[in-house]
């Protein structure tokens, strides 16, 4: 296949787990691009050393931003099928490829990665699992679009959907924004099961519950301002 | 007679009068406006009658109450402004450390 394949990692103080993260898609040949967020431990000058796309910001802008950035690198670098990753190792690279033959056998715009569209999920912290349920009814308010799952930082895209995609909401309430992007463009979108690693660093380093406050208000400011 | 409260109230229109026309002096404009908004500060402070006579001609019981209407619609007016402008330059921000990553980007990826 002739596809070129770029994974765009965003990554803000991941020194513990990234070079782990990053082997799992280095090994299955994929382009990865790493968007160091002006990290302030050594994820940097590990970065330096792998095989990667390495790209930093001088200032600390939010995932959001360096989303938005990686996906401008790749699109100049000529990617064909675009891939994000969140560097905190919550994601498995073998979710990818089934979902890049989704999007390319189905002829689908951007596929959105699921830790609820199947069953076989578990383990998923029941009052994360009841805040992600209220945020994904609150999407569908805000945007018309139902995901079974709200905040995944897997998926799949393709150029037609980079170059529509314009993340002006430089924090987390960038996956909404996506949706929004989604809808306007009308882009076929849809959805694939995949595992979400709970692993106590991972918890540690993701969102908090109380977070989501913040992500809300900024949803809503963007509906006002934007 | 002449209350604490005034005296107070009269320095606080004065400085930031004065402030401003420092800011702004750039136009006849702004200064205008500032000396209007001197001048409403002054009457209202020194003639409490007036601002009641106003509260009354709009609906209002209290002069005070007017004001303190007025105030909250102005400062959320003022606050949505001020927003708006931090996103603004939040973006601009954005797009010039963007422009700065892309152009220094390092590509290893073939080592």
């Amino acid at each position: 296949m002739s596809e070129n394949i770029f994974i765009i990692v965003p990554a803000f103080n991941e020194a513990e787990v990234i070079e782990e993260t990053l082997a799992g898609l280095l090994q299955r040949g994929f382009q990865v691009v790493v968007i160091d967020d002006a990290s302030s431990d050594n994820t940097g000058s590990i970065l330096k050393s792998m095989p990667v796309h390495y790209l930093r910001h001088r200032i600390n802008l939010g995932q959001g931003a360096a989303l938005q950035t990686g996906i401008r690198y790749a699109l100049k670098k000529g990617a064909t099928i675009f891939v994000t990753f969140d560097a905190d190792g919550q994601h498995d690279a073998a979710d990818i490829q089934p979902m890049i033959d989704l999007l390319v056998n189905k002829q689908q715009d951007i596929i959105f990665g699921s830790r609820f569209a199947a069953a076989r999920q578990s383990g998923v912290p029941i009052l994360r699992k009841g805040v992600l349920h209220l945020a994904r009814y609150l999407n569908f308010l805000l945007t018309g679009i139902l995901l079974t799952d709200a905040h995944n930082g897997l998926r799949v895209f393709n150029r037609h959907t980079a170059e529509v995609i314009n993340i002006v909401e430089n924090g987390m309430a960038h996956a909404t924004e996506l949706l929004i992007t989604t809808r306007k463009y009308n882009l076929r979108y849809d959805e694939m099961p995949v595992t979400i690693r709970y692993t106590p660093y991972s918890k540690k380093k993701g969102q908090k519950i109380s977070h989501s406050f913040k992500v809300l208000q900024d949803i809503l400011l963007y509906k006002i301002f934007k | 007679m002449i209350s604490i409260i005034q005296i107070l109230l009269a320095a606080g229109i004065l400085v930031i009068g004065l402030y401003s026309y420092r800011r702004l002096r750039s136009s006849y404009v702004d200064a205008f406006l500032i000396f209007l908004f001197m001048a409403t500060g002054f009457a209202f402070v020194f003639f409490p009658g007036l601002s009641n006579r106003v509260a009354h001609f709009l609906g209002v019981g209290r002069g005070a109450d007017m004001i303190f209407y007025i105030s909250i619609l102005f400062f959320a007016f003022l606050i949505m402004k001020l927003y708006a402008r931090t996103r603004r330059l939040e973006q601009i921000i954005t797009g010039l450390v963007r422009d700065e990553t892309l152009r220094k980007a390092n590509d290893n990826s073939i080592i």
